[in-house]
């Protein structure tokens, strides 16, 4: 119990009490290591925590192909896809290139295969060649996979006489370089699953706009009003949309307000009528511009939502979550909260 | 001609549309582009973390490049045969002569390293509880981290920038507005004090509070609608460019092919069609 | 007039696959077939671009990158706006990532106007330092010694053998700071952990999702103007005056926001006609 429970509690309770003093201590040695040595240690503990997950994850869907769970038959994919993935970010890296220390003898006759290798002409590769110093390799642009097709045309330089190496990508390096595996599983495997998981919200969240937005009282008024106002008036197509529509338009949400007010037939058409007539007359004098009155213009309009009132909401959830996540890690420093071990 | 690319090209269309296809309804293509997600998320995430943190900055510090006429002491050459002794197994991570990513060598990263190698073995359901102390030491620096970053710029930048501009070159809009924000403020804020019953006076400004909290949740959603859009936008824009010529019209084909094959494997699952996958009313 | 709200309650209850179609097409249309309506840059995204473009030429800044695919349209055209005006104005760049994916966007990013459009030189002019894990660690690790950190870049160079890092050991050796942000860790982490404790400026681009969450710290001060979305990202690159992948994103954006406004209406509609017919049968 010791190991399994004081222990744990007391390393939350050092650690976090270290890290929160590190602020406040001036004291070098402690600073050093709090600011540097104890988050690279954070760090490292996190990259674990990954390969731990990962782990899990292999374990948890060989189970499901063992004991032939419903859907066993998928899990051989994901399997599949964590081999792949590992077989390009630990064993096969790609990502060869070639440099010509020197074009040797006959320098025609390696503009041909250079030319050959990265396209243009075969003087354009001369005039590079010709660039050529003791300790400026000539670096040839194009990347080859494998090792094979790196070799192929290594040997057809070393063949026209001139002094060629093969230049793989460092290890760690290969991950971001053009022409690796794994950056080709990037962008050709990763990319595609894991945006089209996003945007696949763009249609679900159509489709709530369509069925379960409704004005039910003044609360969901405000919030849909807002919403509304913020989509289009943040789009180049809000400034297309006349200030006189949007006046026109609050007439006739008037008109609504006014009838379920005071649910009467004449008031509410006097108000509606009076709005428009209202509207119309202004219209004609200013001469309908666009743009004016600024307050009905919906990318000025839009400003002042997302500028005044949207803030004071969100500020105010700020700080109601400021002081929530302040108390909450004071609690785990102080050991009352103990979720992390199941308590 | 298959390059790389072009390969690459119809797997990415291919993967997109599967993902798409889940708006049709759950099915095959959808499920296998799901889990090939998965397994390739959890081997990419180990090989960032591995050849970004682990190799250069855990092994770089424990084993780091020895020096050329440097000589080791006993102790010294026993650490370093552990160290030759990985560099068998696997060399790309520990190449010859030790790890060259200009640490000097500190030997009390072995704590991080004991920590993550427990976390490891936690696999094991007999040491499930091994996990734990590494859980535990960045539980404890986050919360340290949090409980001074969240009370700094949450809670006291945020009451200092509620300040309403009074002097010097100001206008009379923008101090109504600084005052319309600090009302908006604190009601919202008062609307989250659940100790006192919202009742009276302290319930209208609740009631104002939550007025300001709704057009903020308005904001937030028409925001939620702009995101998701942009994102269909560029996943658009990529199928319109595999689409072209270069790439032999690899959308258009997988799409053909993808719209055939749901249509046969609709037709032999029929007594799943009834439910239509999508019920949601 | 009873057959048309029949019709229209009906359509409110349609399969939602149909919606679907709608929205796909709506959002393919404009791509194939540009509107070109007019960009009109907010005043946050004025401030954003105002702020650097007020900075001292040769200003050292750090770009950290923290997106990736899945948020790629609406964050990479604002690196690369953010990328083209810093270089335009002759600035060294050093770009970190706290999310892996962000190094391979950087990388991207870098390569196109960098390399192609800039022809700079790497080490010289710009860095990309890579990612680190860690999330708010690394942040604190770079507001105090950068080279504990890092002592190798994305390209495997030791930081001693990188020109430009000559003379970088934290935080207050940068000028600036602009974070391309797509949720945690991010905007909120670099202001708690760095531009507030250590007063570096600091401006962000962030996904439409986040602006909420960030707009507090923008109003207060700070942050230096904020980049919201893809729109963001569109008006900051009609501020450099050079059109990109945002720009043209902005004609599907308009419509689609146009359509699900008008669904949310129609939604309305069909609910109030089928609420009234449901009292009058009670």
């Amino acid at each position: 119990m010791f190991w399994k429970r004081q222990i744990p509690i007391a390393i939350v309770a050092l650690v976090g009490t270290l890290t929160l003093f590190g602020w406040f201590v001036d004291q070098p040695d402690i600073k050093s290591f709090v600011d540097d040595d104890a988050t690279q240690w954070y760090d490292i503990l996190a990259s674990f925590a990954i390969f731990l997950g990962a782990l899990n994850l292999l374990k948890l869907q060989m189970q499901k192909i063992i004991k032939r769970k419903k859907g066993w038959q998928y899990s051989i994919f994901a399997i599949g896809g964590f081999i792949f993935a590992f077989t390009v970010g630990f064993l096969m890296r790609g990502a060869y290139t070639v440099n010509i220390n020197s074009a040797g003898e006959t320098p025609q006759v390696v503009a041909q295969v250079v030319a050959g290798e990265i396209g243009g002409t075969i003087q354009a590769s001369e005039v590079l060649l010709g660039l050529i110093e003791e300790d400026a390799p000539l670096m040839l642009e194009k990347v080859h996979f494998t090792g094979k097709s790196v070799n192929k045309v290594a040997n057809q330089l070393k063949e026209s006489g001139a002094d060629a190496k093969i230049i793989p990508a460092s290890w760690g390096a290969h991950l971001t370089t053009n022409g690796s595996f794994f950056n080709w599983m990037f962008f050709k495997v990763f990319t595609p699953l894991s945006a089209t998981m996003f945007a696949l919200l763009a249609f679900l969240v159509a489709s709530a706009a369509y069925r379960a937005f409704r004005i039910r009282n003044f609360e969901a008024t405000l919030l849909l009003g807002s919403g509304i106002i913020i989509m289009l008036g943040r789009v180049p197509i809000g400034s297309k949309i006349s200030s006189w529509f949007v006046l026109y338009v609050i007439v006739l949400l008037l008109g609504v307000i006014v009838n379920s007010w005071k649910r009467n037939r004449i008031l509410t058409f006097s108000t509606v009528g009076i709005g428009i007539i209202l509207v119309t007359i202004a219209g004609i004098y200013m001469g309908w511009p666009i743009d004016r009155p600024a307050f009905a213009y919906l990318p000025k309009l839009q400003d002042w939502i997302y500028l005044v009132p949207n803030i004071a909401g969100a500020r105010a959830i700020m700080i109601g979550i400021g002081l929530g996540v302040f108390a909450t890690s004071i609690r785990y420093i102080l050991g009352i909260e103990k979720s992390y071990i199941g308590e | 001609m298959f390059s790389a690319e072009i390969v690459g090209a119809w797997i990415a269309v291919f993967l997109t549309l599967a993902i798409f296809s889940y708006l049709y309804r759950d099915n095959p293509f959808y499920k296998i582009a799901e889990h090939i997600f998965v397994g390739v998320s959890a081997g990419y995430w180990a090989s960032m973390y591995f050849w970004t943190q682990i190799q250069p900055n855990l092994f770089g510090r424990l084993w780091p490049a020895l020096h050329e006429g440097l000589s080791l002491g006993f102790l010294g050459k026993l650490w370093y045969a552990i160290y030759n002794f990985f560099n068998l197994i696997y060399p790309p991570a520990f190449p010859d002569g030790g790890v060259a990513t200009g640490h000097g060598m500190q030997l009390t990263y072995i704590i991080p390293l004991i920590l993550g190698i427990m976390m490891l073995l936690s696999v094991f359901s007999k040491f499930s509880w091994f996990a734990r102390w590494g859980i535990c030491y960045v539980v404890g620096m986050a919360a340290g981290l949090r409980a001074y970053g969240f009370l700094n710029s949450n809670v006291i930048g945020q009451v200092k920038g509620s300040v309403i501009p009074l002097v010097g070159d100001v206008s009379t809009g923008a101090i109504i507005n600084g005052i319309i924000l600090l009302i908006g403020t604190i009601s919202g804020l008062l609307y989250f004090y659940f100790s006192k019953e919202h009742k009276g006076w302290f319930g209208t400004v609740g009631k104002i509070g939550i007025y300001f909290l709704m057009i903020s949740f308005g904001a937030s959603f028409g925001f939620a609608v702009m995101g998701r859009i942009s994102l269909l936008i560029g996943r658009f824009t990529d199928l319109k460019s595999f689409g072209g010529a270069a790439y032999h019209h690899a959308s258009l084909w997988i799409l053909a092919a993808m719209v055939i094959l749901l249509g046969i494997w609709s037709f032999f699952n029929k007594e799943e069609k009834a439910t239509k996958g999508v019920p949601i009313k | 007039m009873k057959k048309l709200a029949d019709l229209v309650i009906k359509l409110g209850n349609v399969d939602r696959r149909w919606i679907f179609i709608i929205i796909a097409i709506v959002v393919m249309y404009p791509l194939f077939k540009p509107l070109g309506l007019p960009i009109r840059p907010s005043e946050s995204s004025q401030e954003v671009f105002n702020t650097i473009d007020a900075l001292p030429q040769g200003s050292k800044v750090l770009l950290s990158c923290e997106y990736g695919p899945s948020t790629k349209p609406e964050i990479h055209p604002m690196a690369i706006g953010v990328l083209r005006h810093l270089f335009e104005k002759g600035h060294q760049v050093y770009v970190t990532c706290l999310w892996p994916d962000g190094q391979f966007m950087a990388r991207e990013a870098l390569e196109q106007v960098a390399e192609n459009e800039y022809n700079l030189t790497y080490g010289e002019d710009y860095v990309l330092l890579g990612f680190r894990p860690g999330n708010e660690a690394v942040i604190k690790g770079i507001v105090s010694d950068i080279r504990k950190m890092y002592t190798i870049d994305s390209r495997a160079i030791p930081i001693a053998d990188i020109p430009m890092m000559n003379g970088i050991t934290n935080i207050s050796d940068f000028d600036f700071l602009f974070s391309a942000s797509a949720g945690y860790p991010g905007t909120v982490e670099w202001v708690q952990l760095a531009a507030d404790p250590t007063g570096i400026p600091m401006s962000t681009g962030v996904t439409s999702i986040q602006v909420n969450e960030v707009m507090p710290y923008v109003d207060a001060g700070q942050i230096k103007g904020i980049l919201a979305g893809m729109p963001g990202a569109a008006e900051y690159e009609k501020l450099i005056g050079k059109p990109g992948i945002g720009t043209s994103g902005m004609d599907a954006q308009s419509i689609a926001h146009v359509v699900i406004v008008l669904f949310i209406i129609f939604g309305n509609i069909a609910y109030y006609l089928e609420r009234q017919r449901s009292k009058k049968t009670f």
